[in-house]
């Protein structure tokens, strides 16, 4: 009996000397260290992307195909922004990136007194490289390097060129525009005029809204009171093309109606894929990316200076519905 | 040696050691933990510094705004000294995956050191317009170092998560950890416990029984115990002892059956003197009585008479003589032949008497009166009986080591009955006219004085006479019985 004793109390010791020696593996050989500490790498230039719509599909390119270019030149890039054209915001992270004395700048060009005081007077009067990435900002009013992204002229010319060869040469469109003008949108709307004026035939009436929902949505309302024949739609602005198919779609079938915008709102691509919009520019937001880190790294190697002011345009072309 | 000391030190030592080494373990990961505890909230204390040296400053530079005195200037002063030293204890919270915001943020803190630096020397050139647009962009600035830092302590929570859920894990971990060594102490030191009391228990129990088998009695059996400490040596010492008793109660047993015997011997002496007492009524008197018969029946010319009284008279002194003390065979011899004479006078031609003797034998030691008394009893049982009477032969013969005395005759015999009453000294009814001593007198003698059982020797067959043969040796074993008589 003792025996058994003895037996049976080793194999509880063994079982215990396992069980232990498993617990005390676990408590002292952690899995994970803290970051090692280390001094701040003063040899890599700090970039920042700052943009106004972050999230989106087509800044999410930008950036992604920034970060992408970043890493293969060795410098370090962070993605600041505002969501949903939070100006407020975009202007601050702006005015934190110069006051942190970042290396180059990327931004989203925003046509406003602000955006222009900062990057003309505190970037330059700190030394810091912009450049306007997708929508630019007139040289003089801003001092960035250079602007990459598409040429937006161009963009208004090839929609309104697709626009007649999908609606003919006559008929009425409605091109709603934004109340507070950007440059870029300035560009497009001259794009899409100089194609149409040719066309006597086709009538055109523009009308402008802020760039809220609702005031979205009661603009469409009115113009669709006011041109009820009307044949076309084209908007300037991306992102107010979603209230605006939303509320046709309220009076009537989306389908009998050419309706083109860009690709740099939030819901585009998706519009474009349900066949509600019948066409959209698409740009080329990666190579935008990697363009502009591409460049500002050039300019701050002294590889290339000065940078070509008039911009470095990346590819444009247009998507139908038809082609999805 | 091991000693039983040495034993417990061995376990109190492996205890102690166990009790060590668990809390040396335990205050090493407390440390471990309090310090991990320390990094952290030092990183999270050395960021609100910032904020708050910051917010600081801005205080300071509006009250000299305000008030641009001495002492203002000196507070700004020791405020920005300030804000400079949480800067430089920022640098040393760099890691990989922080360094772009914590760059941001020294350089944040740059920035706005010299903002106030401008305000303050606007203010000295008095140009109070630009010194206010410094001041109002120091204190955006000082909101943005604000902002930043809970962005970076943000960051700083994301990037610690793993670790710090890592760090709760452990904890939970740890304690698990104690109850399991708790559990293994406790089973192993029983272990250890129930080995160590073994092995001193178990040679104590050994001991305790081989006691208890000494104290009843039993000193033969060994006692063996299998340790190797003072327990194992107790043994030895006990077992010696006990080896001691045994050899001294078997030297007092010899003892005792030595004095044993002698008592006997004093008692059997005691007896014959008896008897020869009994039968002499004054027996110089008888003596020279017979003597002067001898002398008287010379004279008268009856010459057989006077030879026969004087074989009487030599038998009488010898027998009043020599019962006490050794002698040689050849006194035995003579006497036996005097004593031989009176019965064949007695008993003329039925008595036949054949007498072989080895003349070197003669010199032999013997208790005195042993050979007459077997051929007187020879004679009583084979001739007195027989009408026709018989013969009796008597042997002397000469051995390597023993002499071999025969007394045959061939009368009636014995039953064994009789032969075995003999040879276990029980007492013989005798018959008549003995001389006095008896056979069984003379079988005790002989035995007490050669120290052994078969010197004496009956072979008899009811009607064919008796054979007594005496196996005497030619050295004596024994040389008490020489030495007691003469202590009378």
């Amino acid at each position: 009996l003792r025996k058994i004793g003895i037996i049976i109390l080793c194999f509880v010791f063994t079982i215990l000397s396992y069980f232990t020696f498993v617990s005390a593996e676990k408590v002292f050989h952690s899995d994970f260290q803290p970051p090692q500490t280390s001094a701040p790498n003063e040899e890599q230039y700090r970039l920042v992307l700052i943009t106004q719509e972050l999230e989106t599909p087509f800044w999410d390119k930008v950036s992604s195909g920034a970060i992408e270019q970043a890493k293969k030149e060795g410098a370090s890039l962070e993605v600041w922004g505002s969501y949903g054209n939070n100006q407020e915001d975009f202007l601050k992270k702006i005015e934190i990136a110069i006051h942190s004395k970042m290396d180059g700048i990327i931004v989203q060009g925003l046509d406003t007194e602000e955006f222009s005081s900062l990057t003309k007077v505190k970037a330059a009067s700190s030394g810091i490289p912009i450049i306007t990435v997708a929508n630019d900002v007139p040289i003089a009013e801003s001092l960035r390097k250079t602007y990459v992204g598409s040429d937006q002229n161009l963009a208004g010319k090839m929609i309104a060129k697709q626009l007649l060869s999908d609606m003919g040469i006559s008929g009425k469109v409605i091109i709603l525009g934004e109340s507070e003008q950007e440059y870029h949108q300035q560009q497009r709307l001259q794009g899409i005029q100089d194609v149409l004026k040719d066309y006597p035939n086709v009538k055109t009436l523009y009308a402008e809204t802020t760039d809220t929902k609702e005031q979205v949505i009661a603009t469409t309302q009115d113009l669709l009171n006011q041109l009820p024949d009307v044949d076309a739609f084209i908007a300037v602005n991306a992102n107010n093309s979603g209230a605006m198919i939303q509320e046709i779609s309220r009076r009537s079938q989306v389908e009998p109606y050419h309706i083109y915008t860009f690709d740099d709102g939030p819901e585009s691509l998706s519009l474009l894929t349900q066949g509600k919009l019948d066409g959209m520019i698409e740009q080329s937001p990666e190579k935008m990316g990697e363009l502009s880190v591409n460049l500002i790294m050039k300019w701050l190697t002294d590889e290339t200076v000065p940078l070509n002011m008039d911009g470095y345009l990346t590819d444009i072309r247009i998507v139908k519905a038809t082609n999805m | 040696m091991n000693t039983i000391q040495k034993k417990i030190w061995t376990l109190a030592t492996v205890v102690l050691f166990i009790m060590v080494s668990i809390w040396l373990a335990f205050t090493h990961y407390n440390q471990k933990t309090q310090n991990q505890y320390n990094d952290i909230l030092q990183r999270y204390l050395i960021m609100n510094e910032v904020t708050s040296a910051s917010q600081q400053v801005i205080t300071d530079l509006n009250n000299y705004l305000l008030n641009p005195s001495l002492a203002n200037l000196e507070q700004i002063n020791v405020s920005q000294e300030k804000i400079r030293d949480a800067k430089y204890e920022v640098y040393k919270l760099v890691n990989a995956e922080n360094e772009f915001a914590l760059t941001n943020y020294i350089n944040l803190i740059d920035s706005f050191i010299e903002t106030t630096n401008r305000s303050l020397m606007f203010q000295s050139e008095e140009e109070a317009e630009a010194s206010a647009k410094e001041f109002s962009e120091a204190t955006r600035i000082s909101k943005y170092i604000s902002e930043m830092t809970l962005t970076v302590i943000d960051t700083e929570l994301k990037t610690y998560d793993r670790f710090y859920r890592g760090i709760i894990e452990q904890s939970v971990e740890f304690k698990k950890l104690g109850i399991w060594l708790l559990l293994l102490i406790i089973v192993s030191l029983l272990l250890l416990t129930y080995w160590f009391s073994l092995t001193i228990t178990r040679p104590v129990q050994q001991l305790t029984k081989a006691a208890n088998e000494l104290s009843k009695g039993r000193f033969d059996m060994q006692i063996k115990v299998e340790s190797n400490d003072e327990i194992s040596f107790l043994a030895k010492t006990f077992d010696h002892m006990r080896i001691n008793i045994n050899n001294l109660i078997s030297e007092i047993q010899q003892k005792a059956q030595l004095e044993h015997e002698l008592q006997q011997n004093k008692l059997l002496l005691k007896e014959s003197q008896l008897r020869s007492l009994q039968s002499q009524i004054n027996p110089h008197f008888l003596f020279n009585t017979l003597n002067t018969l001898s002398k008287k029946a010379y004279l008268e010319g009856a010459e057989e008479t006077s030879d026969l009284l004087v074989s009487v008279a030599g038998l009488l002194r010898y027998n009043l003589k020599r019962i006490d003390r050794s002698v040689t065979l050849y006194e035995e011899v003579i006497v036996l032949q005097q004593y031989m004479e009176i019965q064949k006078t007695r008993f003329t031609d039925r008595l036949e008497f054949n007498m072989e003797i080895d003349e070197s034998c003669l010199q032999l030691q013997i208790p005195g009166l042993t050979l007459q008394p077997i051929v007187e009893n020879a004679v009583i049982h084979a001739i007195e009986p027989e009408e026709d009477g018989g013969s009796i032969w008597f042997r002397i013969l000469d051995g390597i080591e023993w002499v071999t005395i025969e007394i045959e005759d061939d009368g009636v015999g014995m039953s064994e009955d009789k032969v075995k009453q003999i040879l276990e000294e029980r007492l013989v009814e005798t018959e008549g006219h003995s001389t006095g001593i008896g056979f069984s007198n003379v079988v005790k003698r002989l035995r007490l004085f050669y120290g052994y059982e078969d010197v004496i020797h009956i072979e008899s067959k009811e009607g064919r006479g008796t054979k007594v043969v005496l196996k005497i040796p030619k050295t004596r074993r024994i040389e008490t019985y020489e030495k007691a008589p003469d202590s009378r």
